[in-house]
């Protein structure tokens, strides 16, 4: 068995979720310190979509292995490593008569929602390793 | 490191909002002050933020999409409110006009009280976005702590 095997896509996914949560996090405090500039637009990271298509794969012409001695020229892993996002902006509905349109509320529940899945992001990501190290040693989960 | 970015933005949020509650403070403490150096009443002061672009040197070299959205804040100008003075009837002062009107400074008290609770929210809601940022950064380092 592979190291790789042991590890499958999910490391690859959890860590890109949590680096892409990590930019986001940058975009949303963005968002929050200039919640008072005139002409402000607020911004945020696109990337559900993309990650889930990453897992999924084989959308973007990626080579069919036919043949057990075929070596793998773009499989989920690198899908997984090459999804950046898109910025997107978000501004709010009533935008302000300074043109600013943030709104403080949407920010601040987009970050604790982020914050949230970046705690369980990390978590499974522990308990994964917490897993592989209890198969190595065979002391069992702790 | 991404997290740095992050604090750095809220930092100088931070700052702006206390530039602003510095000048909101100084209108409070001015709003009857009818002498100033440069003559007449006091005139109200306020800032004017404006976003600019990440002040981070590895940003030049570690550029990608999502860094170069990021905007931090900064306190572009500090500007005096245009609007007339207040004209009170006050022959007896002695900075009252020939007509016996004294003109107090442009400070409308409730504008800036609520102005400052305003300033407070907005300050209070950066401090929050650091500590997001902060129990983050922090929670990468459990990932293989046991």
């Amino acid at each position: 068995m592979p190291v790789d095997g042991i590890f499958s896509t999910t490391v690859e996914l959890l860590g890109k979720s949590i680096d892409l949560r990590t930019k986001n996090q940058n975009l949303i405090s963005s968002n929050i310190a200039n919640a008072e500039t005139p002409n402000y637009v607020p911004k945020s990271l696109a990337f559900e979509q993309e990650l889930q298509g990453a897992i999924k794969g084989g959308q973007k012409g990626t080579p069919q292995i036919t043949n057990p001695r075929h070596i793998p020229l773009k499989g989920a892993k690198d899908r997984i490593q090459s999804v950046t996002g898109q910025v997107i902006e978000t501004p709010a509905k009533t935008p302000g008569k300074d043109g600013n349109a943030v709104e403080l509320e949407n920010e601040m529940t987009k970050m604790s929602e982020n914050q949230i899945i970046y705690n369980a992001s990390v978590q499974i990501l522990s308990k994964k390793f917490s897993g592989i190290r209890s198969a190595i040693t065979g002391t069992g989960g702790n | 490191m991404d997290f740095f970015n992050s604090m750095n933005v809220s930092a100088s949020a931070l700052s702006a909002e206390r530039t602003r509650m510095n000048l909101i403070s100084s209108n409070l403490a001015n709003a009857n002050t009818t002498r100033t150096p440069e003559g007449g009443a006091y005139k109200r002061k306020d800032a004017v933020f404006g976003a600019t672009p990440l002040k981070n040197p590895f940003n030049k070299i570690l550029d990608n999409a999502a860094n170069r959205n990021i905007r931090q804040v900064e306190v572009m100008e500090i500007i005096e409110d245009k609007n007339p003075p207040r004209l009170q009837y006050d022959p007896g002062h002695p900075d009252a006009n020939p007509q016996g009107y004294v003109a107090l400074p442009n400070v409308n008290v409730v504008e800036e009280m609520a102005d400052m609770i305003n300033t407070t929210r907005s300050y209070e809601a950066n401090v929050t976005a650091i500590q997001a940022a902060k129990n983050m950064a922090l929670k990468a380092l459990e990932i293989s702590s046991k």
